[in-house]
């Protein structure tokens, strides 16, 4: 029955801070999908690799929640440091999708009119995948709530269970993100992903940085 | 030959006369007086008084000058760097009187005693629409209504001018305006068309950043004009860089590249909220259309605009790209009249003066309410300090 309930906070918690989930996905999720091939098909794969990736971050960090009790990663300082080397990692995953987007079209559209911007599939699950988890890993508010939470059972299992109604609760909010493979593709469109691809990934790089130097964001 | 004698100009319309003139500029003088403060009960002391006078003649010669003429761009062009020079001089001058310096520290911004500015505006819609609340902590008023009444009337204006709004109100773009009339030849000619682009992508990660993180972050990090209104306040080593990148983008974008290129760089290649004013020129009445049966694409028009909002291709598909400021420079620099103001609805070429009367209207009306204000403040400032 304990274990019922505590599902049933994890889902509503999820559902209640999916908004804000969604908003920090958003830098990520939104010009990576923008960089994909136009259609549903293309999007629900890239987004079913990024959710499943996003788990897999969830169940790590569940694992490493529970077995440390007291969640080391909320003390500042590791806190921090784990942000940081999130943020750097995210840079340069991001970096490297804005390239390698460059060369999936260049050389589908020197030859072909039938343009196919973003054909490497491989590239698509691998970038989703690994965009997934490290946003999977990402500290923000909701995901620190259930942490404590989590932490707070009495088994690693009740932890992991948690999380996964968690999880749940939160991806339904990110089923209309699928809707951005309505929008058609054409060059500007996926010129203009890859170059915010390019500066959220310089914006994450510098804060990470400064995470890792243990620098506060600002400097006012 | 036969090349050459298919592009001699058309005969230019004569000038209107004088007193015609002067009929149509009454109202914009009207209007110039009203926005400079005099109306009855008014109090002035009295060097406010000549730099609201002195305003208002300037506004309203420049007014009559483009009737006169017939011409648009060099006679706003005037005013646009007027703006773009004075606008720092007033507005430092008010900073320093009310804080005592240009740097800002964060207990100012969180106190919301940040002046407003427009540039954040796209920054503002996905917070709000989220959390109900504006990630911008500033005011130009004592409360946040201050903000929700310039949202509100930055909205209505630009339903109607679409990104006229960045030629006649913005008052950065004048800098850089200034810098580019400079040089009698531009030294850079090839510009790669993708730098086009780039605004649209410092709009997507910036609107996407300042949800993720809930702070306007094109203010935080990549406002050139920063360089110019109000910096950080530097308390570390993050304070100065953030300084650092306000200063080399305002050097680049604003001085170095327009001075190189004759174009307004920063305008066109990096302002996010240019790009996203340009998604209203779809919703305004008002355009610049191309006449093809007078066109023999020469390409003066491309040349002359200041934004890079021509291509040949879009040349021959008789119209400007989704960029255009409205600024009148192709109209002006076409010899064969082929460009033309246009409201949609109507024919192309159907009474492009009247079409760019109205537009003028309300665009001068702009002007003078937001730029003239500004550089009445300004004058008055450099008076106080004079007198």
């Amino acid at each position: 029955m304990a274990l019922f309930a505590s599902c049933g906070e994890a889902l509503v918690l999820g559902l209640a801070s999916g908004p804000a989930c969604i908003a920090a996905c958003g830098p990520v999720l939104v010009p990576s999908l923008l960089a994909e091939r136009a259609g549903l098909r293309p999007h629900v794969r890239y987004l079913s690799a990024f959710l499943a990736a996003r788990l897999l971050g969830y169940m790590l960090f569940a694992v490493v929640a529970w077995e440390l009790g007291a969640l080391a990663s909320m003390l500042p300082a590791p806190r921090l440091l784990m942000m940081g080397a999130v943020y750097v990692l995210l840079a340069g995953v991001l970096l490297w999708y804005a390239y390698s987007t460059r060369s999936s079209c260049s050389s589908s559209c020197a030859d072909s009119k039938l343009v196919q911007i973003g054909e490497n599939r491989n590239r698509g699950v691998a970038g989703a995948a690994a965009l997934g988890l490290l946003t999977g890993l990402n500290l923000c508010p909701p995901f620190i709530a259930a942490g404590i939470r989590a932490a707070q059972l009495g088994s690693m299992a009740a932890a992991l269970l948690f999380f996964v109604a968690f999880f749940l609760g939160t991806s339904l909010w990110f089923v209309p993100f699928i809707s951005l493979g309505c929008i058609a593709r054409n060059q500007a469109v996926l010129t203009v992903a890859r170059m915010a691809m390019a500066l959220i990934a310089l914006y994450y790089l510098s804060m990470g940085i400064a995470m890792l130097l243990g620098k506060k964001s600002y400097g006012y | 030959m036969a090349t050459e004698a298919r592009i001699l100009p058309f005969a230019r319309p004569a000038p209107r006369g004088i007193l015609w003139s002067l009929f149509l500029t009454l109202p914009i003088f009207l209007w110039s007086l009203l926005m400079m403060g005099f109306r009855p009960g008014a109090k002035f002391d009295p060097v406010s008084s000549i730099a609201a006078i002195l305003t208002a003649l300037f506004m309203t010669v420049l007014f009559f000058m483009m009737m006169r003429t017939g011409s648009t761009y060099r006679w706003r062009r005037i005013f646009f760097v007027s703006l773009g020079v004075l606008f720092p001089i007033g507005f430092i001058y008010n900073l320093v009187l009310a804080r005592g310096t240009m740097g800002i520290p964060i207990e100012e911004m969180i106190a919301g005693r940040t002046p407003f500015c427009f540039m954040p505006i796209p920054m503002l819609i996905l917070p709000a629409a989220f959390t109900k609340t504006v990630a911008f902590p500033g005011s130009i008023a004592s409360t946040s209504h201050g903000i929700a009444a310039m949202v509100g009337l930055w909205l209505a204006l630009t339903l109607v001018m679409g990104k006229g709004w960045c030629s006649y109100a913005c008052f950065f773009g004048g800098i850089e305006e200034g810098v580019a009339a400079i040089p009698p030849r531009a030294k850079i000619r090839k510009l790669d068309p993708r730098l086009r682009f780039v605004p649209w992508a410092v709009l997507l990660a910036m609107v996407l950043l300042s949800l993720a993180l809930f702070e306007p972050a094109y203010c935080m990090w990549l406002c050139p004009f920063k360089a110019v209104t109000e910096y950080v306040a530097a308390r570390n080593l993050l304070g100065l860089v953030q300084n650092v990148i306000f200063i080399l983008l305002f050097a680049g974008l604003v001085i170095v590249l327009p001075f190189l290129t004759k174009k307004r760089t920063q305008c066109s290649w990096f302002c996010p909220f240019g790009a996203f004013q340009s998604i209203f020129n779809k919703f305004s009445i008002f355009e610049m259309k191309i006449d093809q049966s007078r066109c023999h694409p020469c390409l003066l028009c491309q040349n002359a605009c200041p934004n890079l909002s021509l291509s040949k291709e879009s040349i021959a598909r008789g119209e400007t790209l989704l960029s255009c400021m409205k600024c009148g420079a192709c109209v002006d620099a076409c010899p064969r009249h082929a460009m033309v103001w246009h409201i949609k609805g109507t024919q192309i070429a159907w009474k492009p003066e009247r079409a760019r009367l109205m537009f003028l209207y309300g665009a001068w009306a702009l002007a003078i309410m937001f730029g003239g204000t500004i550089i009445a403040g300004s004058l008055a400032t450099i008076l106080h300090f004079i007198v």
